[in-house]
């Protein structure tokens, strides 16, 4: 194998992101689709420029942004206790189980338009929904957690007599935080590909409806700053959760 | 006595529901406002005799149903070709990790703007949107099983001298099934949320969040409802059905 071959070939991790631009760059300079349907890299790059020196986009992010911790946090709270009071009362699981999985049934964005009949198209329409969305998998994580602490800790826990304090500081949650921050980090996905959708259905503000007046106006560029920026935000936290759930396993 | 007890055990995962519908009734009582909203109990009967009789429900979940199938089939197809081509070779590992990974975090109902640009606000749109959802963890859940049956299974192949080809069809793939059952499993999930969720941002066409985005637009909280109930009830028994598929396509490994 020639050195070339052999860079290109070490390096096609690389190589293949900048080719893709590339490709594209270059189907857009040669005009085979119209260049309002089919925007170059460049046109993306002032796109996102404009959006930005306009202050749109820090208002939508900020708007995105309030959403998505306020039902978020909401959700997640609410999903924790209920987790944790299932697991622990056994009468309470045969009266609300059933229940659970109903609703649990029902994707999140079905819930929008009877919320938008009950309250209206307002902020709490789309901390609702994320909260809906966080809420599921954090409980049934939870559930499942405290479920799975191993029978042998509290009996050793009773053998020495341990007050319940300590038994919940220093057995319960060390041994329910892996497992209940898997369901954290799937309910934030999902509470962030949700309120996307909430922002793209009924919203006045959010990168979702940058996006979907973007389209309303034929602004391809813009739609596709939005299609990156939600690539990006959803990455970056999904990999800040996941930095997050090491650290805590190895101090385990 | 011990009947008693047990009956009444039985009944158990009623009460908070129909603690609910007593407490929305007692809501839609209130006052016209509230009644707007709550619609009562009564009127959600009156409005399921309405969508059975007029066929509406049926024609709107069939279309959905199809939506769903077709795009799952599609989805699977390209994600099976795409993860196994991952899976096997390094170079196109190499090459598609990257595109893939870029893509795989934007929230797939994300891509309706620009879809909707490209393809139009029809049926194609929708499809692609749910091939989209269906493609990514069938891609994933292939290429994971494959890798992860590389090692063990290789030797044996070797042993008995398989070509590439035999290798794959005959060792690498069947060792990922069940992996690439999961994918399919989770793909369905997918895929039914996002025609719910295109169907509720298109408008157009029949379907179920079409039937439901009407029903808001015409205050008929009755249909909503009622729509609502349809696509747990439909996602629940397609999700049975494709497990039950599953099990049965799996028996062999049991045996």
């Amino acid at each position: 194998m020639s050195s070339i071959a052999r860079y290109v070939r070490s390096h096609l991790q690389l190589i293949s992101p900048l080719a893709f631009v590339g490709l594209w760059a270059a189907v857009a300079a040669a005009q085979i689709f119209p260049s309002q349907v089919f925007v170059p890299p460049s046109d993306v790059l002032s796109a996102l420029r404009e959006v930005h020196d306009s202050g749109e986009l820090r208002l939508h992010l900020a708007s995105s942004a309030q959403h998505l911790v306020t039902g978020f946090a909401s959700g997640a709270a609410l999903g924790l206790a209920f987790g944790v009071l299932l697991a622990v009362i056994p009468a309470l699981r045969s009266y609300l189980w059933p229940m659970f999985n109903a609703v649990r049934q029902v994707p999140s964005i079905a819930f929008i338009p009877i919320l938008i009949l009950l309250i209206g198209i307002n902020d709490l329409l789309k901390i609702i929904v994320v909260g809906k969305a966080t809420f599921f998998p954090v409980a049934l994580a939870t559930f499942d957690a405290v479920k799975g602490i191993p029978r042998g800790y509290l009996e050793v826990a009773r053998i020495y007599q341990l007050p319940p304090a300590t038994v919940l500081t220093r057995i319960m949650v060390p041994a329910t935080i892996p497992p209940v921050m898997t369901g954290l980090r799937l309910g934030l996905g999902k509470a962030w590909g949700v309120l996307v959708a909430a922002e793209l259905f009924a919203s006045e503000a959010g990168l979702g409806q940058m996006m979907e007046s973007g389209r309303q106006l034929f602004r391809i560029d813009v739609v596709m700053v939005g299609v990156i920026l939600i690539g990006l935000i959803g990455f970056t936290l999904d990999r800040g959760f996941s930095t997050l759930q090491r650290r805590f396993v190895r101090w385990q | 006595m011990a009947a008693m007890t047990k009956a009444s055990h039985w009944l158990r995962p009623f009460y908070v529901p129909v603690l609910l519908v007593l407490a929305w009734d007692v809501l839609s009582r209130v006052n016209d406002s509230f009644r707007y909203a709550f619609v009562p109990v009564r009127e959600i009967s009156t409005g399921l005799q309405e969508i059975l009789i007029s066929g509406q429900l049926f024609e709107n979940l069939l279309a959905s149903l199809q939506t769903t199938c077709v795009g799952l089939a599609i989805g699977t197809v390209l994600g099976l070709l795409v993860g196994s081509i991952m899976g096997v070779s390094r170079i196109a590992d190499d090459i598609i990790s990257p595109l893939f990974n870029a893509w795989r975090p934007v929230p797939t109902l994300g891509f309706v703007p620009l879809i909707a640009l490209w393809f139009g606000s029809g049926d194609l749109s929708k499809l692609v949107i749910v091939v989209l959802a269906a493609f990514e963890p069938v891609v994933l859940n292939t290429y994971e099983g494959l890798r992860a049956s590389d090692d063990k299974y290789r030797e044996v192949g070797d042993v008995f001298r398989l070509n590439r080809r035999q290798l794959f069809f005959s060792v690498q793939l069947p060792s990922a099934v069940p992996m690439i059952v999961t994918g399919v499993l989770h793909a369905l999930g997918f895929a039914w949320i996002a025609t719910i969720g295109c169907e509720l941002l298109f408008t157009v066409g029949p379907g179920l969040g079409g039937l439901m985005e009407h029903a808001q637009m015409a205050g008929r909280m009755d249909i909503i409802i009622l729509c609502v109930v349809s696509i747990g009830l439909a996602g629940l028994a397609m999700n049975t059905a494709v497990e039950w598929l599953a099990r049965r396509l799996l028996r062999w490994r049991h045996a």
